[in-house]
């Protein structure tokens, strides 16, 4: 009972983990930048979402489609004036995006905490529970997983069936095949950084009901997105789904078996152990 | 031109050697601080600047020293220079196995990886119950502030002479030649994986020896101190800042970064996270390739 208990918990946390990830995996899909400022937008969205309830009585919910859309534009001006004006050609272009989102991830913790302080904070919003049996689901955690659930699906059909969505996911597969197509590849990594951040920001303000913030934590979850892009593959947009149930279900049993100081040390582990036995992901072909 | 470069090497070192004669507190604070960054700027620089492997994790080496020699210290009664010494040694042969497998990864996957083997050094160090577990470990008093800053420039003037060496000779050749492209280099008989060993022991034998002396200023190790990422981090941004797999970057980046830093954190502490990153930001935008980089003029020699 207690293994399927813990089961669902870590279930119903993957939902959240994955859609994090998804902004996560979009950006590097397309830019190759692996984006250390994640996990602050994330944390970000869930202190101004903890700030307006507390404050104002608003509902997170209501709040989703304005974190989006201001998500969305924080991206783009991002990529346009600061990502976009590194130099491409140097050897060193990796660190150089690599320092840039660094030095970003600390201008938005520290923004943080000097406008909100360094108190942890959250939304007492649906703390109540389903029984089913002795089962207990958590209602908050449901409904973030359901409105998770959604956004990753619209997400999804949007990569799919759009024309933009394609130019996305054509512009990660080959970058020179692309621009052959005639695809505006600037103006994709411009949508693409957009549209990551804009999704940090909706778990993040799914996050704001589940879990104690502060805006200093950005690091977990930027260290989280990137364990369920490595157990999925990186770019591959499915494997991320698989990759955030492994990681809900380890944190929520390695919590419940080992304490919560060992458990910390869990997503790395078990990145590391994929990153070396499966490089590709679990879903990864051999040899990218 | 040369010469006169060396006559104020020379001068700088004799003023840093006296300065514990003339500085109060703050100001040999400020000096301690200052060369601890610049030597764990170049520790980074091997590994990450020569050799390419961008490390996110070379703070585990620190902590493993400064832990190393807390515990021969307060249990063990050892002197701590020698105590000191052993907690390098301890994180230099550390690095070989964990070199070995890390170093299978590469790009941000490395990058990581590191961040995350750093992370999980920290908690095996700390569920160890003879370092006192997340409480921490007292350290006997009596050490002072100018004894730790002397083995501090020592590893200091210790690494810049390393990378000297290493810039000048065949290894660091083939270690630039791996960073441009492994598969070449391998093919040309560079023995790839024994190049970048050595590179890792070596950035790890750095922050190790650094650790210690860590251990006896703070007189106190608790895990967020032993392995902080700020010190982790700050020390990288230096370096690149300063200019990524160049022999002055580390030391020029570490001495201008860290007076801003402590400017900053002086006049501004509640803004001071967000200044400091918007500063990096800034000045990556306006010298992508770093200080020394820009200085010279023109593309890195070689």
């Amino acid at each position: 009972m207690i293994a399927l208990q813990l089961a669902i918990n870590g279930i119903l946390l993957g939902g959240v983990l994955a859609l994090s990830a998804l902004g996560f995996n979009i950006i590097f899909g397309v830019m190759r930048v692996v984006n250390l400022a994640h996990g602050d937008f994330v944390v970000l969205a869930a202190v101004l979402c903890a700030y307006a309830f507390t404050q104002f009585g608003i509902n997170p919910l209501l709040l989703l489609p304005l974190t989006i859309v201001v998500g969305f534009i924080a991206g783009a001006l991002v990529h346009r004036f600061l990502l976009r004006r590194l130099p491409r050609e140097i050897a060193s272009a990796e660190a150089s995006s690599l320092t840039l989102t660094f030095g970003l991830s600390y201008f938005l913790a520290g923004g943080g905490l000097a406008l909100f302080g360094g108190r942890f904070v959250s939304v007492p919003f649906l703390t109540g529970a389903y029984q089913l049996g002795p089962i207990s689901v958590p209602q908050a955690r449901l409904l973030a997983f359901a409105a998770a659930l959604v956004l990753s699906v619209a997400f999804a059909v949007f990569l799919r069936s759009t024309l933009l969505g394609r130019a996305i996911r054509a512009t990660s597969q080959h970058l020179e095949g692309a621009l052959a197509c005639g695809i505006d590849v600037d103006r994709v990594r411009t949508l693409a950084f957009a549209a990551g951040t804009a999704i940090a920001c909706a778990a993040g303000t799914l996050v704001s009901f589940l879990f104690n913030v502060n805006a200093q934590q950005g690091v977990l979850y930027t260290v989280n997105a990137f364990a369920v892009v490595v157990i999925g593959g990186l770019g591959n947009y499915t494997g991320a789904v698989l990759g955030a149930l492994v990681l809900g279900l380890t944190e929520s049993f390695s919590s419940y078996l080992l304490g919560s100081t060992l458990a910390e040390a869990a997503p790395y582990f078990l990145f590391i152990l994929v990153l070396l036995l499966a490089p590709a992901g679990l879903l990864g072909k051999r040899a990218a | 031109m040369k010469t006169l470069l060396r006559v104020a090497a020379v001068v700088a070192v004799v003023a840093l050697v006296l300065a514990p004669l003339r500085l109060n507190g703050y100001l040999l604070n400020l000096l301690y601080t200052t060369v601890l960054y610049v030597a764990l700027a170049y520790g980074w620089n091997i590994i990450s600047g020569y050799a390419g492997y961008f490390s996110f994790g070379q703070i585990a080496f620190f902590g493993v020293g400064a832990y190393a020699t807390g515990l021969l210290v307060a249990d063990l009664n050892w002197f701590w220079m020698l105590a000191a010494l052993a907690g390098g040694a301890i994180a230099c042969a550390l690095a070989i196995p964990l070199g070995y497998v890390m170093l299978r990864l590469r790009g941000p996957f490395f990058a990581m990886g590191m961040f995350g083997m750093a992370q999980m050094v920290r908690v095996v160090v700390t569920a160890i119950p003879a370092t006192g577990s997340g409480s921490g470990l007292f350290l006997p008093p009596g050490s002072s502030l100018t004894g730790v800053y002397y083995w501090t420039l020592a590893i200091c003037l210790g690494a810049i002479g390393l990378t000297i060496w290493i810039d000048r000779s065949a290894f660091g050749l083939r270690l630039q030649a791996l960073r441009e492209d492994e598969q070449v280099a391998g093919t040309l008989g560079v023995d790839v994986t024994r190049a970048k060993i050595t590179a890792f022991a070596l950035s790890a034998l750095i922050p190790g020896l650094l650790g210690g002396g860590y251990a006896l200023f703070l007189t106190y190790i608790e895990p967020d101190a032993a392995f902080s990422s700020r010190l982790d981090l700050q020390s990288i941004v230096m370096a690149i800042l300063g200019g990524v797999g160049t022999v002055w970057g580390p030391l020029v980046g570490g001495v201008v970064m860290t007076q801003i830093s402590e400017a900053l954190w002086a006049k501004f502490p509640q803004i001071y996270l967000m200044l400091f990153g918007g500063l990096l930001v800034g000045l990556l935008l306006a010298l992508p390739r770093g200080i020394v980089p820009a200085l010279a003029g023109r593309r890195r020699p070689r």
